[in-house]
């Protein structure tokens, strides 16, 4: 009886490591891509939840395993009342001031990486319902509001003529979402 | 078959023994202040656009967010419901930890409440989130487990200057927390190089060349030098090459600060070409962790903590 607890004494007192080595292993398979890690799917099935519910989630493919094969923006036209139109460039970061591109990053993310596309068009009426009250406030009179993604390929092989600075269009447009006020009345 | 099961055994106690004997505070406390900083700052360049993206008439209004819902995550939302005093309570709660982490006053305290702050801003509009918040959870999440405050502090600086002496020895702390966020930030770089390695164009040496095109990501001018087809291939296998290296090379010590310098290099090339926001500094931050070395040669460590009283005096990196 003894040694025993003294047995479960030395695995008690080592919880450190066992905690160590027990998250490191868990943010590794969760991280991991399952194809190349086997015990993906059974050791998620363990650590998921706890780790969502202590905001440990994570995610590191930044640009992989295919950086992105297009420059995109995200451009908003919107027409008064009156007949007259304005443009907001989104996401065209590049025509932006350093400091603003930079405390904007979270715009690009939200815009060019999640509104831009066609599985997430949940977003896309509450973004231009949004943009109406912003513009009301600002005395506009919006009766239509238009998302217009823009976006040109990027070249292979590369040379000094393409770096981003320097390149501009001819861009492809798509206009993915048109908000008319005859929607007002469905909020 | 013994020398596989006792080579295992050896490594299982030498593992055990790196994480339980107590370390120099000095650099988890430097990485508590600086990291503390970078808080604020992600704190405060996101501060004029949370009723955007988190207010009840922001982009993602309840109805909305509801259905992008998965797992439960503990966060202030939890308490508060769908209220756009939220917003009031994420800011200041984030300054306050933010500014507590900086100066080291009730770093744990401090560590709770921007992890709470940047945990329920991340609940409630998880699609503006950067890899920069990963690491600022992560880091503030371990940091209310760690003795931060033995080095470093405000309190400690007044109470040294009033005493008119030399500073105190610093104690020596547990050393989990340390240990849990370098290993977190070698699985970082393991599996971004993982993930990179899987792709074509990174194969093929284009991957980089491909980036520094897109206008999204644009930060400062590049050369034209660097937009050769030949230098693009450089850096795109320099960077599989650093990020699959990185995890196993930051463990032998002669190789510790050449690595460390190469990773400065890296992200400062990052940073000056890609508009990725705090990403590189927060990174970059837990690079502190690995400096205990530096520290090792000046003023005299005792032990505190529960963990440090079951191991020796030595401080280890």
């Amino acid at each position: 009886m003894a040694s025993f607890l003294h047995t479960c004494f030395a695995i008690a007192s080592r919880w450190p490591t066992v905690l160590v080595a027990a998250y490191s292993l868990a943010v590794l398979s969760w991280s991991m891509p399952a194809s190349l890690f086997p015990y993906k799917s059974s050791l998620d099935a363990i650590t998921i939840k706890p780790l969502i519910f202590l905001n440990l989630w994570q995610g590191w493919d930044m640009f992989s395993p295919e950086p992105r094969s297009e420059d995109i923006w995200i451009d908003v036209l919107v027409i008064d009342r009156d007949g007259s139109q304005h443009h907001w460039p989104l996401t065209h970061m590049i025509e932006m001031p350093y400091f603003d591109r930079w405390q904007k990053e979270r715009w690009r993310k939200y815009f060019n990486d999640h509104l831009r596309l066609d599985a997430e068009r949940t977003l896309w009426k509450p973004f231009a319902e949004y943009w109406l009250r912003t513009l009301q406030t600002q005395g506009h009179d919006p009766i239509t509001i238009e998302l217009t993604r823009l976006w040109h390929p990027t070249h292979i092989p590369v040379s000094a003529a393409r770096r981003a600075d320097l390149y501009r269009g001819p861009w492809n447009r798509f206009v993915f979402y048109r908000w008319t006020a005859s929607e007002r009345g469905s909020r | 078959m013994t020398l596989c099961v006792r080579s295992t055994w050896l490594a299982l106690a030498a593992f055990d023994d790196w994480v339980r004997t107590p370390v120099d505070p000095r650099p988890l406390a430097l990485f508590r202040c600086w990291f503390g900083f970078l808080c604020l700052v992600n704190l405060l360049l996101l501060w004029n656009d949370m009723p955007m993206w988190l207010g009840n008439d922001g982009v993602l209004p309840p109805a909305t967010h509801l259905l992008l819902q998965d797992g439960t995550r503990f966060n202030l939302y939890m308490l508060t419901g769908y209220n756009d005093v939220t917003i009031t309570l994420i800011r200041w709660l984030g300054l306050a930890g933010g500014l507590g982490l900086l100066v080291g006053f009730l770093p744990r305290v401090s560590a709770f409440a921007m992890w709470l702050a940047v945990s329920s801003f991340s609940w409630r509009n998880m699609h503006i989130l950067h890899s920069g918040d990963n690491l600022i959870r992560i880091g503030c999440f371990f940091l209310m487990f760690a003795h931060s405050d033995e080095a470093f502090t405000l309190c400690r600086w007044i109470a040294t200057r009033r005493a008119g002496v030399g500073l105190k020895p610093f104690r020596q702390i547990p050393a989990w927390p340390q240990r849990i966020l370098q290993l977190q930030l070698c699985v970082a770089y393991f599996v971004a190089g993982i993930w990179k390695a899987m792709g074509v164009a990174w194969q093929s040496g284009t991957a980089v060349g491909t980036v520094l095109q897109l206008g999204e990501f644009q930060r400062f001018p590049i050369p034209d030098w660097v937009m050769t087809p030949i230098v693009s291939q450089l850096m795109t296998h320099g960077t599989l090459l650093f990020e699959l290296g990185f995890p196993f090379l930051i463990w032998i010590p002669s190789l510790r600060m050449p690595v460390l310098l190469a990773g400065i290099v890296f992200h400062a090339g990052l940073e000056w070409t890609m508009n990725v926001q705090l990403f590189q500094w927060l990174i970059t931050a837990y690079y502190i962790l690995f400096l205990g070395p530096l520290f090792s040669t000046s003023t005299q460590t005792t032990a505190v903590g529960p963990a440090a009283t079951t191991a020796g005096p030595a401080c280890s990196a």
